[in-house]
């Protein structure tokens, strides 16, 4: 507690003069803030209606079309898996730094790090966030952190007005505007900034010791190209409910196998929320976030990738509050899935363009792993349903719609694709060491369910609120 | 630095492309054109290749083949698949006996590098199993089901091993996910799947940071293998009726089942002197793994229960599927070997005795006796026989053997049948003659459903089954019914 007693008058800075949606006035092309343009309207309503129309003349022939594009989707994503999860095998998938790698670094003289913590009606977590911060290993006078706040959060404003700030702690009043999402407020951040290199956390965040050091440390390891360094999430309320149990097995299969699979494959990587370190200046010339997307980390993930930068992961965890309620999972889960599809549109007003910046391989895993993600999530539903009335009533028709081939693609993808998603979060479980949770890992189809309606949800919702930011409720961990 | 660094890249690069590249495609070249040439007769698929026809046609048959039989094992029909769809046969049949075989030379690499065994080593254990098959002169050792059991085989035994020796992650999955697509071999291949899925948690208790996980590598270990059996129940539920069809052949083709069932569990206890020293070299080691040592142990012993396991199903009369067992023992061993820190020149001569051993080895195993007549012979004359008879005539040709039969037949006349369900076939064939050819009950085609339905129909015909003539080892019979009213007012009308 006592480091919150070291600096008496913590300064507030104003950040009148700041454009936060600069990206979407220089380079709107880049930015979410017109969700789809017109001649991508024109196209989906092409195929919409040469969809209609071909189940109308042709009813059988298109659904056996459309379900063997389907089944060999399925196919390539269940590859697509199988060599993420082996490259993560690869020494390169992950940076580490041991302890004493990071001892013989002293003394040395550490760059400035600035820390951006975009707050918004989170009063009670302000405290445990700036004492977290604090202690991390990282000389004081080296750390910038800026607590990002909403000029109509009274509430937090109160809170931080009453703590005493430690040294290098300043809090950023983000002015009332429209879009009201985290983004903005961090691209205000990004303006103030000071640090060579530059930091986000949530408010809940816990984030290890040492993260900072081994950031710089990977950094200075690494290529130049390099100027995102991804740290590993995961959450340290796992055992609350079955949500929890869920949500951490898929977190564990995320960050410690897919995303440093992706990593040693050279792949676009959708960032994760937080605890993605950037080389400040690099991020200020891709003028930052885009104020109007919703998973704007995922968005920044592509933009470095066009650029023709990289990111690496780094082997340091940032604990999390895994969402413990079942309401404000959906929500949480219909903004991701949301920002994924606002990501695809994006990038897909061009994409010749896309494909040439970023080169044929990642294009394709950018569309695997953006626009696939949603499509499985809203394709699933239909599957599901036609494995269970083959199972239960066999009915003529549905095996007419599998031919040969396609049947033996979708039964592989059924029983072994379905069994290999499940295993990889087993698997993730085990890496964690979490292995209570490896049983409820079996159940994972029912979490997949869930995902499919907060799809459908999120996909309505980019139609009719595009811009709308679903906000995680934290804390609810302490109300349990 | 960087020029060390560099020309260490490069050398790596080398024995990679080495290894993982050019040795296992011009050794599975090699023994193409030596299984080519050597067996004009020989086929690299039998009946994998009957399944297929019938599976791309979409048939019941075809389904009910492919997971009907714990005998003609679901995955060298689902490898071969792909090379039917592409390619004709014989075509098909090279192209899938050429696959299999480059993945048994990657997993040969596999299993040496986990030890840090690398270039000229590798090279030399892949060129000595290839030298082994062809020196053995079995036929059925070539065979894409074997290549593959084998290649399985060396991958969860090495998997178990690298686990007990190391405690890698991956080695667990290694071994779980080998142990679990070798279900899919066949029962010859259940005990020794089980053994390398079920040694993965008990190997991990000699350390005590590993110990409590037990669930843990229960869990990553066990689950693939419950489930591919648990699919195979369910699809055999669905397709069949009934979820244990594929096994219920072995209460009908062992002497003694309980006995049976007993013996085969006896080649697991060859793996506890193994388990033991794996635990006791553990609990000396300072961090996680019991080394090389026990890693060498594992595969010894793995090999010896694997050769048990063979002994077994010899003892119990089902000899004609020992031969992938040896095979599996003789691989395992070799790769044991090759894993030792020793001078490639000893590795070298070691390996040499193994080749030169294997022609002895294999010398007692059964092998398939060649057909009197060739498929096609058979096809055409049962055809010319049932014309002669009927222009009405429908020939059901039974079993598994009856797919393998049928593979280059283009007719409508011979029709394949696995169970042989009498009053059904003439239900759907009213009107017409109907026939039913039926197979020699002898080796592998003993487990055919029909003979464990109708145990005497080979000899003796059955109910409404009246014997007409024999075709080589095959025999046709009649299905003889009751002729209908208007048979009968057509008869008695005068001529």
């Amino acid at each position: 507690m006592s480091v919150l007693n070291e600096q008496r008058d913590a300064p507030q800075t104003s950040s009148a003069s700041i454009d936060p949606l600069e990206l979407s006035h220089r380079r709107p092309e880049w930015s979410a803030s017109q969700p789809m343009t017109r001649a991508q309207k024109m196209a989906m309503a092409t195929v919409a209606l040469g969809l209609v129309v071909a189940a109308v003349v042709f009813p059988l022939k298109t659904a056996q079309i459309l379900i063997a594009l389907c089944t060999a989707f399925y196919v390539i994503v269940t590859l697509y898996k199988f060599i993420v999860i082996r490259a993560s095998l690869s020494p390169s998938a992950i940076l580490r730094f041991s302890p004493k790698e990071i001892a013989e670094q002293e003394p040395r003289e550490w760059p400035l790090f600035s820390i951006l913590v975009p707050m918004y009606k989170e009063p009670e977590t302000l405290k445990q966030m700036v004492l977290s911060l604090a202690e991390m290993d990282y000389p004081a006078d080296k750390k910038d952190v800026q607590i990002l706040l909403e000029e109509d959060d009274e509430a937090t404003l109160k809170a931080a007005r009453a703590l005493t700030l430690p040294k290098g702690f300043s809090v950023t009043v983000v002015p009332e505007s429209f879009p009201r999402t985290k983004p903005k407020a961090c691209n205000i951040g990004l303006h103030l900034a000071r640090g060579e290199y530059l930091v986000i956390y949530d408010a809940e965040d816990l984030p290890e010791k040492d993260q900072l050091k081994k950031a710089v440390m990977a950094f200075e390891a690494s290529p130049a190209r390099v100027v995102c360094i991804q740290s590993r999430l995961n959450y340290y309320n796992p055992r609350q409910n079955v949500l929890t149990r869920w949500f951490t097995a898929e977190y564990s299969a995320w960050f410690d196998l897919q995303l440093p699979g992706l990593a040693a494959l050279g792949a676009v990587i959708p960032l994760g929320g937080t605890s993605n370190h950037f080389k400040t200046r690099v991020l200020q010339e891709l003028m930052g976030w885009d104020a109007y997307n919703v998973t704007e980390d995922c968005d920044l993930g592509v933009r470095l990738g066009r650029a023709g930068y990289a990111t690496r992961m780094l082997e340091t965890t940032t604990w999390e509050e895994a969402c413990s309620s079942l309401k404000f999972w959906i929500k949480q889960r219909t903004r991701w899935q949301k920002g994924y599809i606002q990501t695809w549109f994006v990038h897909m007003r061009n994409p010749l363009k896309l494909c040439k910046e970023l080169g044929a391989v990642n294009f394709l895993h950018y569309h695997l792993l953006i626009g696939g993600v949603t499509f499985s999530v809203l394709v699933n539903p239909v599957f599901w349903l036609m494995a269970l009335v083959w199972f239960v009533f066999r009915p003529e028709g549905v095996s007419q719609l599998f031919p040969g081939p396609v049947f033996a693609a979708g039964a592989a993808c059924l029983f072994l694709g379905n069994f290999v998603f499940v295993y990889i979060n087993l698997l993730g479980c085990c890496k964690r060491k979490n292995d209570g949770l490896m049983w409820w890992a079996l159940l994972t189809p029912v979490y997949w369910m869930m995902m499919s309606y907060s799809g459908w949800r999120a996909c309505i919702q980019f139609f009719r609120a595009p811009f709308v930011w679903e906000k995680t409720q934290h804390g609810l961990v302490k109300k349990a | 630095m960087d020029v060390d660094m560099d020309q260490e890249r490069k050398q790596y690069r080398m024995v990679r492309l080495l290894t993982g590249g050019v040795t296992p495609l011009v050794l599975a070249a090699a023994l193409l054109v030596y299984a080519r040439l050597h067996d004009g007769a020989w086929e690299p698929g039998a009946q994998a290749a009957g399944i297929c026809r019938e599976l791309i046609a979409g048939t019941t048959e075809g389904r009910q083949a492919l997971f009907g039989s714990c005998w003609v094992a679901p995955l060298p029909v689902l490898f071969y698949l792909p090379f039917a769809w592409v390619f004709p046969e014989p075509t098909a049949g090279w192209a899938a006996f050429f696959a299999a075989w480059l993945f048994v030379f990657w997993t040969v690499r596999e299993a040496v590098k986990a030890t840090g065994q690398s270039g000229w080593r590798i090279v030399l254990a892949q060129a000595a199993l290839a030298s082994v098959m062809a020196v053995m002169k079995q036929p059925q050792a070539l065979q894409i089901s074997s290549a593959l059991t084998a290649g399985l085989v060396l991958l969860a035994a090495a998997g178990l091993a690298d686990w007990a020796a190391y405690r890698r992650l991956r080695d667990v999955v290694s071994a779980g996910a080998a142990g679990a697509v070798l279900v899919l071999c066949g029962f010859p291949m259940f005990g020794l799947a089980a053994v390398a899925v079920g040694l993965l948690p008990f190997a991990a208790c000699g350390d005590y940071e590993t110990r409590p996980r037990f669930q843990a590598w229960l869990l990553l270990g066990g689950l693939p293998f419950v489930y591919a059996l648990g699919v195979w129940l369910l699809l055999n539920r669905l397709i069949l009726g009934d979820p244990l069809f594929f096994l219920r052949s072995l209460a009908h083709i062992v002497p003694h089942f309980p006995l049976f069932l007993l013996a085969l569990l006896i080649p697991a206890l060859a793996m506890l002197p193994a388990l033991v020293v794996t635990w006791v070299r553990d609990a000396r080691e300072p961090s996680p793994g019991a080394g090389p040592v026990a890693s060498s142990a594992l595969l010894v012993s793995f090999a010896a229960a694997t050769m048990a396991w063979g002994k077994v199903l010899e003892v119990f009369g089902l000899g004609w599927s020992a031969t992938a067992p040896r095979l599996c023992a003789l691989v395992v061993l070799m790769i044991a070997v090759a894993r030792l820190r020793q001078p490639v020149y000893r590795l070298a001569v070691v390996l040499a005795l193994f080749v030169g051993i294997s022609s002895f080895w294999f010398s007692g195993a059964s092998r398939e006796a060649k057909p009197p007549l060739s498929r096609e012979a058979i096809c055409s004359k049962v055809e010319a026989y049932v014309q002669a008879r009927t222009p009405y005539g429908r020939v059901f040709v039974v079993g598994y053997a009856g797919l393998d039969l049928l593979r280059g037949y283009s007719g409508e006349r011979l029709v394949p049948n696995l169970d042989l369900h009498i009053a059904s076939l003439k239900r759907a064939y009213k009107g017409q003659t109907l026939f039913a050819l039926i197979p020699e009950p002898r080796g592998a085609v003993r487990a055919e459903s029909v003979f464990w339905r109708f145990p005497e129909i080979y000899e003796l015909g059955g109910e409404r089954l009246l014997f007409s003539e024999s075709f080589g080892t095959w025999r046709l019979f009649e299905v003889v019914t009751a002729p209908t009213q208007e048979q009968l007012d057509e008869w008695k009308k005068p001529k």
